[in-house]
């Protein structure tokens, strides 16, 4: 027990005391804070530029319908640079002022221009013209505004007061979307969809990054010959055992860092945008309830130990760096397969594909997880396939561990396939 | 306490192929520097090995320090230092043999203290450089090898095995290695180091196991193997160019068994019955030039190469001095 803390202890803290470590813990909170601030404040500064609001009103209705469209711009866009240019014309003015609005937009002075007349007063129709009229959005903000001065103008006329009619025409809905597909709702659709994915790749990465980080640390100490000076205080199983929990404790640490660090700036993103004056679409929190979270940790660790065991067995048959590569093609295909099959399992997971996939325990780690954040799978499912992956990983690490036995102090060239199953049968 | 500290007792070790030690049997004596001599390729290691329990014999029992050598915490009393060295290369000095003493279950308080006083009793350590502090890689070769004996015995050993020990040390690590074995033997300790350099062993051992193939040549006591060996050499030093005058003599069967002729001296083997006196006669009445005439006890060098011979070496040339 003391032998295992001691290897496992210094696996930890070697490899959480580099350069390297501290770097990636470091940069990936700095990666996601950019992610999640950057484009809004970025859409902030470009936003000026081609705003929507900016735009020339020519008013030929002779009422004040353009000065309540222009408020109601105005009020629809209140981070605007500049608001709406309200230019009260004679209906015969109109062919000339269109034309000097034209010339305004092409010399980027204005977005676009907005025609009120009498047919708009009539509730007809109104025209725009502008550089972004392909734009639906900001085409639908301009006709909401016109239809919202429209409202007000006649609801006056009708004799309702004008606070009253500020209050009646005031709201600013927003409609919010959800898909629903053959399986029923989707959840908040595209944010679980993202949120299965990044679960996928962050597990996929990290079972690769530790799972050769073990692989090196093997090679390394069978490549400097310390596996021979520790085999003669350590048995090769402990040293095997504290090589995988050391470098698993330093993955965990990483993604610990990584969740909080994102979790917070999640939470602190709304308010802080809106204090730096950004509006910005909300980016939620997937729902992950405290048990989902547990079930992922449970994928991750054994998904680790299963792969770091393998990487480690293929570490103890090669003697240098440059077999290592090809020593370790195997595995490390074993992995990229779930990767392979991560759209399809995205875009329909209860495929056969993906059930199967879900059931091998090679690519279980990655693709149960994928599954469960996009979708609710039975319990019955959760636990038959953590259970193969639990009896998958005590058969590699007992496989591992002998070929770790014999392999540590072997050195020359690569055994082949017999050898190993050789190795395999006599070690102990 | 037995007086004992290694026992084997009839091991064999068989791998696909060949067999690295057949019915070995040997004791080394607690306190004693003993010599475990071998060509290449003779067995040595994977008999060290599994002193060590790092590999286990197919037969046949080792009791080491009194206990079997697979009970638990025995290797804790016992340092080793392998042929092959190496040490984490992106590690701390000071740090690595925190690690290797904290193995052995040494507290890292009374490690820190030793690690200190080895580090300068080495001379890496003084007023304006602290080598623990560095990484290992940033040592040179020789340095390495230092910290490599005070990891092998920082936990204080009862008991420290050494498989090749001067193999690729410099004339300096190679005194530095012999003070520190002769200090071990005088505070009790037994050193087991294997060699194939009879030289080392003859100067340092008290005894001694020859193996060749896997199989015990001989052991004992270094004074008791000599004796067994001794009376019938003969050491012959002569002025310059005279030897070639005694050939004739040097070729007489009754008189001369064998020659080894190294250059300024040369180790006579007298044939059975020949009379020593009879031989120095015989040269002088050639008229060679006598500067030295020695009746010895044989070389540890010479009693190896007559009981392995030149079959039991194996042909392979990698030699390590």
């Amino acid at each position: 027990m003391r032998k295992l803390w001691a290897t496992t202890k210094r696996e930890y803290l070697e490899r959480v005391r580099t350069k390297w470590f501290i770097i990636a813990t470091v940069f990936g909170p700095v990666l996601f804070g950019a992610i999640a601030f950057l484009p809004s404040i970025m859409a902030m500064h470009t936003k000026a530029s081609t705003d929507f609001a900016h735009i020339a009103i020519l008013d030929a209705t002779g009422t004040d319908l353009g000065r309540r469209v222009a408020r109601a711009i105005e009020a629809d866009d209140a981070y605007a640079a500049t608001g709406p240019m309200l230019r009260i014309i004679a209906p015969t003015e109109l062919t000339v002022a269109e034309s000097l609005a034209t010339h305004e937009v092409m010399r980027k002075q204005a977005t676009g221009y907005l025609v009120l007349d009498f047919q708009t007063v009539a509730g007809e129709t109104a025209r725009y013209a502008g550089r972004n009229a392909s734009s639906l959005t900001d085409v639908q903000r301009v006709q909401s505004a016109v239809r919202k001065g429209l409202l007000a103008m006649r609801l006056e006329k009708a004799g309702i007061d004008s606070t009253q009619v500020q209050e009646l025409t005031g709201p600013q809905l927003s409609l919010e979307s959800e898909r629903i597909t053959d399986e029923g709702r989707g959840g908040s659709g595209t944010v679980s969809m993202i949120f299965g994915f990044a679960i996928a790749f962050l597990l996929y990465t990290s079972i690769m990054l530790y799972g050769q980080n073990v692989l090196h640390g093997v090679i390394e100490e069978k490549s400097t010959r310390m596996a021979e000076v520790i085999a003669s205080s350590v048995s090769p199983d402990t040293l095997l055992a504290g090589k995988v929990l050391g470098v698993g404790g330093v993955g965990l640490t990483q993604i610990a860092v990584w969740v909080v660090a994102a979790v917070a700036l999640l939470r602190v993103r709304g308010p802080v945008l809106a204090k730096l004056g950004v509006q910005a679409s909300s980016l939620p929190l997937p729902p992950i309830s405290a048990g989902l979270a547990l079930l992922l940790v449970a994928f991750f660790v054994l998904g680790y130990i299963f792969y770091s065991a393998l990487f480690a067995a293929v570490g103890a048959t090669v003697s240098n760096e440059q077999d290592v590569r090809q020593a370790a093609t195997p595995v490390t295909l074993l992995l990229v397969v779930s990767i392979i099959f991560l759209e399809p399992v995205l875009l329909d997971p209860t495929s056969r594909l993906a059930v199967a996939l879900a059931w091998l325990p090679f690519s279980s780690p990655i693709i149960m997880p994928l599954r469960m954040s996009v979708m609710s799978l039975s319990p019955t499912e959760i636990a038959g396939t953590l259970g193969v992956l639990v009896v998958a990983c005590a058969a590699a690490v007992w496989l591992s561990a002998r070929i770790y036995r014999v392999g540590l102090l072997m050195y020359g060239k690569r055994p082949t396939m017999r050898e190993v199953v050789r190795w395999i049968r006599y070690a102990g | 306490m037995t007086d004992v500290a290694v026992d084997i007792r009839n091991i064999s070790k068989r791998y696909a192929g060949h067999v690295a030690v057949r019915d070995l049997s040997l004791a080394v004596p607690r306190g004693a520097v003993y010599g475990l001599l071998g060509p290449n390729g003779a067995g040595k290691t994977t008999t060290i090995r599994m002193m060590l329990n790092i590999i286990v014999p197919d037969t046949g029992s080792i009791s080491v320090l009194g206990r079997p050598s697979t009970a638990s915490g025995v290797t804790d009393r016992v340092g080793y230092l392998p042929e092959e060295r190496g040490l984490y290369k992106k590690m701390e000095v000071r740090r690595v043999l925190r690690f290797l003493a904290e193995l052995k279950g040494v507290p890292p308080k009374v490690a820190d203290k030793r690690i200190a006083e080895w580090l300068e009793r080495v001379g890496l350590k003084s007023g304006e450089k602290d080598w623990g502090a560095a990484k290992v890689d940033e040592l040179s070769r020789g340095m390495q090898q230092k910290v490599q004996f005070i990891g092998t015995l920082l936990h204080e050993p009862e008991l420290v095995i050494l498989d090749e020990p001067f193999s690729g040390l410099d004339p300096i690590n190679a005194q530095v290695l012999k003070d520190i074995i002769v200090e071990l033997r005088r505070s009790g300790t037994t050193v087991i180091f294997s060699t194939h350099l009879m030289e080392n062993a003859e100067r340092m051992c008290d005894a001694v196991c020859i193996i060749a193939r896997g199989e015990k040549v001989l052991d004992g006591a270094v004074s008791t193997v000599k004796a067994e060996h001794g009376g019938r050499f003969v050491a012959l030093a002569l002025a310059n160019g005279d030897a070639h005058t005694l050939a004739p003599v040097l070729g007489d069967p009754t008189l001369v068994r064998r020659v080894d002729d190294s250059n300024r001296t040369m180790e006579i083997e007298l044939a059975p019955g020949a009379d020593a006196q009879r031989l120095l006669r015989t040269i002088i009445e050639r008229g060679a030039t006598v500067e030295r005439f020695e009746l010895v006890q044989p070389s540890l060098h010479r009693i190896f190469l007559d009981k392995v011979g030149a079959a039991g070496a194996e042909e392979r040339t990698n030699d390590h001095a």
